[in-house]
């Protein structure tokens, strides 16, 4: 039997097969056209990704901002992100496409005690660093305006522990970045009865966003679901604390001690019936989906996914675990409604 | 046992086909594990690496560190699956060549990423090996730089690297000696190599690593060839970034 040499199958072509020179060459011209045409908004309509060390602009009339750097005695601006360009009037920066969270002024977060100093928590907001949290910047039992004083100090504990959840927001900024947090509002404060999720934050990428409502109640089949979206990418569904609605409405300040030395403060949870659980199981469903889907995660798309799950199972006539087809449909339900 | 240089001076062609100048297939994919804060999967011929980047964050308290509270600490840790070599060797976790490694790799890094912006922080390099094929310290750098733009950590310029060897180990045959680049595990045992690392367009070198002896003369085409492969890594490693990121770009929504 005669042996044939088959010739060769040509060779799969290099994934990149431009070199690296040609685009060096051409990127500095073609992006300082595209600065001048860029729109003065945070909006990401520029899709042009810039990388690490490429040349931004040459022009000294800009001035550089974040994911940029420049040489001493140079007026080349540089990238030190792979991103998206933004422009703010003359300040041009480079926006990350992934990135850890960095705390700003005002964020909501939600966090985890992880240590427990003399007069302050270390708490985990998934930024480079722990943030602290005060003993001076949280709710005291027994009414808001009253004094810190020593025995609360020794009892540090028994407001937060280790490994306890709790949404608050950001007061101010250390010199290093990071953030110092205070939960002086009935709307912080411990977390309970409800489930955590850690998704992406507002760092890049798909993932929470900083909007105008970040706590929101959902009007769900078996009661009503508070849903809590920290823009750390940390994300709590309760159930809906009662209660504490009530005695909101029953203004007077006597209620409002109470509440604050009972329930703000105490680690036990309620009983939560099957219902509620199923609907905390399926918005905890809706916002994973969306996150894969690579769909913004805001107070709006996690409503519509509620419904549009509510939808499927009816369709279906099944109640399933929300993933693979499943959550691509919820993605382009949610989509196709806005 | 000279079996390159033997069959190289016939055909100028190496063991595997290639000639002196040509690299090995390179594939790689960023942001496999969703996990992790950046993670690369970097493949270089047979050598294949999975890197993640956890941090920065903050460093473990008690940590001795004092001395560095003004910049991020780099912390590489590599570890080389069993299944990796030719044969199944447990290393140690002590093992001086790993740490050697683990030494090269951070203190790369720190010429190139702006640590300064996240003081009292560590950012954390996990190398996992899942097959070795030689140049595995180069394909380290590689799968690392990945990572650490994925996770969104500001560097001046990418890190590539690649390794150089030469075709005769003595002083005779002075004309024919070639330098031959991006080694396969075979090529590696045989011919004195070095690894070498630049960062930018601009041919800065970051790391030059030579274990073995070569003669004086061979080097300076060594280190020539290593920069024009390094900046060729480099280019293809800017296309995977681009892709992925048009890819990310192209699927959010909202």
């Amino acid at each position: 039997m005669a042996i044939t040499v088959l010739p060769p199958a040509p060779a799969a072509p290099p994934p990149n097969p431009k070199p690296y020179h040609d685009d060096a060459d051409s990127s500095p011209s073609d992006d300082e056209m595209d600065i001048d045409s860029l729109p003065t908004t945070k909006s990401r309509t520029n899709t042009t990704i810039i990388t690490p060390g490429q040349t931004v602009t040459d022009d000294p009339q800009w001035m550089r901002g974040h994911g940029t750097t420049a040489a001493p005695d140079s007026s080349t601006i540089r990238s030190t992100l792979a991103g998206t360009l933004q422009k703010t009037n003359k300040l041009l920066s480079v926006v990350p496409l992934r990135a850890r969270y960095t705390p700003e002024i005002g964020d909501l977060v939600i966090g985890r005690i992880v240590e427990v100093q003399a007069r302050r928590w270390k708490v985990d907001v998934a930024a480079p660093l722990l943030a602290n949290l005060l003993l001076s910047s949280i709710n005291l039992p027994g009414g808001i305006l009253r004094r810190r004083t020593s025995v609360d100090e020794l009892n540090i504990r028994s407001f937060f522990g280790e490994g306890e959840l709790l949404v608050a927001e950001v007061q101010g900024l250390f010199q290093d970045g990071s953030a110092s947090l205070h939960t002086r509002s009935l709307k912080y404060g411990k977390l309970r009865n409800g489930q955590f999720m850690a998704v992406a934050g507002v760092g890049g990428g798909a993932g929470v966003v900083r909007a105008r409502r970040q706590i929101f109640t959902l009007q769900a089949r078996g009661g009503e679901v508070d849903v809590i979206l920290g823009v750390n990418g940390y994300v709590w569904i309760e159930k809906k604390a009662e209660e504490a609605a009530k005695e909101k409405e029953e203004v007077g300040i006597n209620r409002l001690e109470q509440s604050t030395s009972e329930a703000v403060y105490s680690s036990q949870n309620d009983e939560i019936s099957e219902a509620t659980r199923r609907d905390i199981a399926r918005v905890a469903g809706v916002v994973r989906v969306l996150v894969e889907g690579s769909v913004k995660v805001d107070e709006e798309n996690v409503r519509r996914g509620y419904e549009a799950g509510l939808e499927l199972d009816e369709e279906e006539g099944v109640v399933d675990f929300l993933n693979g087809e499943r959550g691509a449909r919820i993605c382009e339900m949610v989509l196709s409604g806005a | 046992m000279p079996l390159d240089t033997s069959t190289y001076i016939l055909a100028h062609l190496r063991l595997d086909g290639r000639r002196w100048n040509e690299l090995r297939r390179l594939q790689a994919q960023m942001s496999t594990q969703a996990a992790a804060d950046g993670s690369s999967y970097f493949e270089m011929g047979n050598t294949k690496i999975i890197c993640t980047v956890a941090g920065p964050q903050e460093q473990k308290s008690g940590g001795g560190g004092r001395s560095q509270q003004d910049k991020a600490k780099i912390e590489v840790e590599v570890n080389f699956a069993g299944f990796s070599g030719m044969d199944r060797k447990k290393r140690a976790r002590s093992d001086k060549r790993t740490s050697e490694m683990q030494h090269t790799i951070a203190s790369a890094f720190e010429s190139t990423l702006l640590t300064h912006l996240f003081p009292h922080s560590t950012i954390t390099l996990n190398l996992h090996i899942l097959s070795q094929d030689g140049s595995l310290l180069a394909a380290c750098l590689n799968a690392a730089t990945l990572a650490l733009v994925d996770a969104g950590i500001p560097m001046t310029d990418y890190i590539s690297a690649t390794t150089v060897a030469t075709t005769a180990s003595y002083a005779d045959k002075e004309e024919e000696a070639d330098p031959l680049l991006d080694l396969n595990g075979l090529e590696e045992q045989e011919l004195p190599f070095l690894t070498i690392a630049s960062s930018g367009g601009e041919d800065r070198v970051c790391s030059l690593v030579l274990e073995t002896k070569v003669h004086m003369a061979r080097l300076e085409p060594m280190i020539s060839v290593g920069l024009d492969g390094c900046s060729q890594i480099r280019g293809i490693l800017d296309g995977v970034i681009r892709a992925h990121g048009r890819k990310v770009l192209e699927g959010k929504v909202g």
